[in-house]
This record gives C-alpha cells, sequence and structure tokens, in this order.
C-alpha cells in the first residue's frame, strides 16, 4: 500500500461544449489501441500515440457491488466495466442501484472526488 | 539442464500476528532444507508484496543464510512462483549449483480487513477492491450462461472438503452449496465464502541439477509473463487470456502436447470464479465447461483432474508472496506420494498455475505456471 501521490492516476473526463463529458486517453494510430490515460506510448504495439476523446455513451461489459469496508468509501457501491463507444473500457462508478450488463450508459459528471462515472440510459 | 526440486517445506497457514516473519519462514526454510538434506545453498530468491524492505535478509540471517545473492522480487499474487521460475533459471543455465526459493507474507498485521486497493492504481484509486476485480469476471459468467451460482459455490464447497486433509490449511469445512450461496455478500455474486481469507505464513523450496533421485520431482517446464491489454477488444473474462499465453508457453517447455495428461494441479482459486476460468484456460476442460466440471465432481479429489487437493487458496490461504511456492509445495509431495489423506493415486505430471492481479488495463501483473514431474 502506498500513500496517493498528488497525480491522480484516475482517467480524466472533461465536459465539452457539447455539455457532454468524454474522457481524454489516446488512440495507436499504428494497431489502434485505445486507453483511456495520457501514456507517451501504446501499451500493445510500443508506437507513438495520439490523443482522443471517448464517449460520453458506452455499454456495460459486467458490474458488480461492492459491500465490504473500502479506504475513503461508504460501501456498498455500484461499480462496472463500460465499453465507451469506439473507445476504451473504463471502470465508473454508476449512480442508482445497479447496472445491467449489455445496458446503455452514458458518463456523467466526476464525483467530487475524482471517480469517473456514469447514469443507466432507460 | 534438467533441473528438479530437491526439497521443500512450508509454516502453517493462517493470521498469526503473534508469529514474525524470522519465524514463519524458519518453518519453511528448515523443513525445505531437511527435506533436501542439505543447507548448502549458493543463492536465494524470495517472493513478497508488502515487504517490508530488507524482509529477505532479515529472515535468512536467522538461519545462518547470509553472504550470498539474494535477490527479491515482486509479481503481486504470483511472487512467490517467480521467485521459482528465477530459481529454476538459476540452476538451468548454469548460473548457481544449488538454489532456494522463499515465499513470505504476514498480512494480518498489514491490513484490519482485506487488502486495501493500491491508490497509485487508476482501478485501486477507484474503489476496485480485488473481490470485485473477480466479481466482474463472475458477473459476466452468469450473464452469459458460462456459470451457474452453483456452480461457483461447488467450487468452494470442493476445496473446502479438501482442506479436511490438509492439517496446515487455514480454514476446512464439509459446506454446502446453499450455505456457501447464503454467507455474507462480498461483491456480487461473490460470497464470503467464495474469498480467500487473509492469511500469514511462508514457503521454500530446495532447487538443483536433477540427479534421478528417488525423492527429485523434475521441473519440465516453467513459464513466466505479465499482462496484456485487456480491454473491449478482448474475446474473454479478466485473466483468462494470461493464463492461456503462459500456459502454452509452460506446455511447449514441458513438452506437454495434452494438457489433461496432468494429474494434479494446484491452481489460483482466489475467488471461486479464478479456478472455473484457469481451468478453462489451462485446457483442463472445454471453454464454458470449468462451473459444470466442479460441480460434477471431475475437478475433486477421485475426479479424473483433481484441482487444488490442498483445498487451494481458498482453504489453505492466501499469503500473497507464499502462496506460490505453498502450491508448488504440494504438488511436489503429491508426486512423491506423500500427500496422505488427500493424496491423488499414481499422480506422475503435476501443474501448478499462479495468477497476480492489481494492474489496471492489464489482464493480469503476471502469470507462472509451471509442469513437474513425479521421480
Amino acid at each position: 500500500m502506498s500513500q496517493p501521490s498528488t497525480v491522480d492516476p484516475r482517467p480524466r473526463v472533461e465536459q465539452g461544449p457539447d455539455g457532454r463529458y468524454r474522457v481524454e486517453g489516446i488512440r495507436c494510430p499504428s494497431c489502434g489501441e485505445v486507453a483511456a490515460f495520457a501514456w507517451p506510448r501504446c501499451p500493445a504495439c510500443r508506437s507513438g500515440v495520439g490523443p482522443a476523446s471517448f464517449g460520453p455513451d458506452g455499454t456495460v461489459w459486467s458490474s458488480t457491488v461492492v459491500r465490504i469496508p473500502v479506504p475513503g468509501r461508504t460501501p456498498p457501491y455500484v461499480l462496472a466495466y463500460v465499453d465507451l463507444d469506439d473507445g476504451p473500457r473504463v471502470l465508473a462508478h454508476v449512480t442508482g442501484p445497479g447496472a445491467p450488463i449489455g445496458g446503455r450508459v452514458r458518463l456523467a459528471p466526476p464525483s467530487a472526488d475524482g471517480d469517473v462515472t456514469v447514469e443507466v440510459l432507460a | 539442464m534438467t533441473v528438479a526440486v530437491h526439497g521443500v517445506g512450508t509454516s502453517h497457514f493462517g493470521r498469526q500476528p503473534h508469529r514474525d516473519l524470522v519465524a514463519l519462514a524458519a518453518d519453511a526454510v528448515q523443513e525445505a532444507f531437511l527435506d533436501a538434506g542439505t543447507d548448502d545453498i549458493d543463492a536465494v530468491w524470495v517472493g513478497t508484496v508488502f515487504g517490508p524492505p530488507g524482509v529477505a535478509q532479515r529472515v535468512l540471517r536467522a538461519m545462518g543464510v547470509t553472504g550470498i545473492p539474494v535477490v527479491t522480487v515482486e509479481n503481486a499474487c504470483a511472487s512467490g512462483t517467480t521467485a521459482f521460475a528465477e530459481a529454476h533459471e538459476a540452476v538451468r543455465t548454469g548460473r548457481h549449483g544449488r538454489v532456494l526459493a522463499l515465499g513470505l507474507e504476514q498480512m494480518s498485521t498489514a491490513f484490519a480487513g482485506a487488502i486495501t486497493p493500491e491508490p497509485t492504481d487508476p482501478e485501486g484509486r477507484s474503489g476496485l477492491a480485488l473481490p470485485a476485480l473477480y466479481a466482474m469476471a463472475a458477473a459476466r459468467y452468469l450473464h452469459l450462461g458460462l456459470a451457474t451460482p452453483e456452480q461457483l459455490a461447488a467450487v468452494s464447497v470442493k476445496n473446502h472438503a479438501h482442506a479436511l486433509h490438509n492439517p496446515r490449511a487455514q480454514y476446512s469445512g464439509r459446506h454446502t452449496v446453499a450455505e456457501v450461496l447464503a454467507s455474507r455478500m462480498i461483491a456480487d455474486p461473490l460470497t464470503l465464502l467464495q474469498c480467500c481469507p487473509t492469511s500469514d505464513g511462508a514457503a521454500a523450496a530446495v532447487l538443483a541439477p536433477a540427479t534421478g533421485g528417488a525423492r527429485e520431482v523434475t521441473v519440465r517446464g516453467v513459464a513466466l509473463r505479465s499482462g496484456a491489454p485487456w480491454n473491449h477488444r478482448s474475446p474473454h473474462v479478466w485473466g483468462h487470456d494470461l493464463v492461456r499465453r503462459t500456459a502454452m508457453d509452460a506446455f511447449a517447455a514441458a513438452e506437454l502436447l495434452d494438457a489433461t495428461d496432468v494429474d494434479v494441479a494446484e491452481v489460483h482459486d482466489a475467488f471461486t470464479i479464478g479456478e472455473i476460468v484457469t481451468t478453462e484456460a489451462l485446457g483442463f476442460v472445454a471453454p464454458g465447461d470449468g462451473g459444470k466440471a466442479a460441480a460434477a465432481g471431475v475437478t475433486a479429489l477421485g475426479g479424473v483432474l483433481p484441482v487444488n487437493p490442498s483445498g487451494g487458496l481458498l482453504s489453505r490461504g492466501h499469503p500473497l508472496g507464499a502462496t506460490g511456492l505453498a502450491q508448488l509445495a504440494e504438488i511436489v509431495w503429491q508426486l512423491r506420494g506423500e500427500a496422505r489423506g488427500r493424496q491423488v493415486e499414481g499422480a506422475r505430471l503435476g501443474l501448478v498455475e499462479t495468477m497476480g492481479g492489481g494492474v489496471s488495463v492489464l489482464d493480469g501483473n503476471s502469470c507462472v505456471v509451471a509442469v513437474l514431474e513425479a521421480p
């Protein structure tokens, strides 16, 4: 266990001029790999990469409800792996009681603490 | 050069906050030396995750193991088997003549409960406790109809029953599927009895060139890989592809053509879904049949391919750095016919698989697979 550094390791979420939220990451021009992080090289093929924005919508790959104590958090809370459309798989907190697998979700404002957050689309 | 395991040893496994790592390591190392018939070693590889810094030299000096190369490695839950893989390579290449591999961990004094998610990792910082990572795979399996809750629970029932015959196991018991499913929910759909406990322990092995001795267990092949990107392009749940790739490497090194030729295996069942996915990834069962195999007794003692006769991580316990070498010790005992009440009769080929997690984006921190053969 380490102490958190001053750099937040979580994906950066920005609100665009259209009011929608997107994850700021990278896309590899060589192999097409995408990632939700501002890394200097492609994690799959080591090529140089360029910046890319992903979202706001995606599909739930899987989800769970965490029911054990985790420092700084109050269980239960819902987590989902979300495959952003044409983008990477990101871990997100879910507003509401659950996130059905295969269901559609949309990036919401990050939590006050900085968690990537999605809302379930009706 | 062909390498053999000449001796193994372990501590007891369980919450042992009243003992320190010096004492736990001494249990494992002294038993391994006695088992090998020698304490004359040239180097040591030590696997541990939560340290503390300098712990390897600190525990080894208490047994007079000083003045020789000591290397500490960390690959999450695969740290112990990483130490084993590197010790094997050191002997195979002739760099050292006889090597000790040691794994150790004291979890009970490091954490109040479950492992705290690593805050410098994006998903750790987001609150993805390790049970939740495996729960994502389990939920996906249930959604796709690749397993049922009852099949998940069957892994726990089986491994807790196996541990009834392992006096060093942390937990054991005759549970029912209903009891497993009714235990406290940890991360949906995984319940408490489907999660490995917090454990302290140590395990060790002495490796040297094979000489054909009557108690030498030959290392047929061992492979180590770190994870590749796991994302929307991956066809399988987290961990599957890394286990698969590492197993292919190990099987090639061992010249093993058919995974089902393995007679007994110790695999990474930190959570029930882990054993199901791993038996599929190793090729023990067809894709999607891991849960059915557990429920039908295929992977139980007395079944076609017994998995985790020690009780596995679920029951023996999971002191991270020690786990891989505890798995190895079990397979060595099995292949020598010394596993008593949990012996797989006539076992000739054994397999060890350890999986480390906890690195966002990758389908695992590291995986080690080893294939071993009876004397």
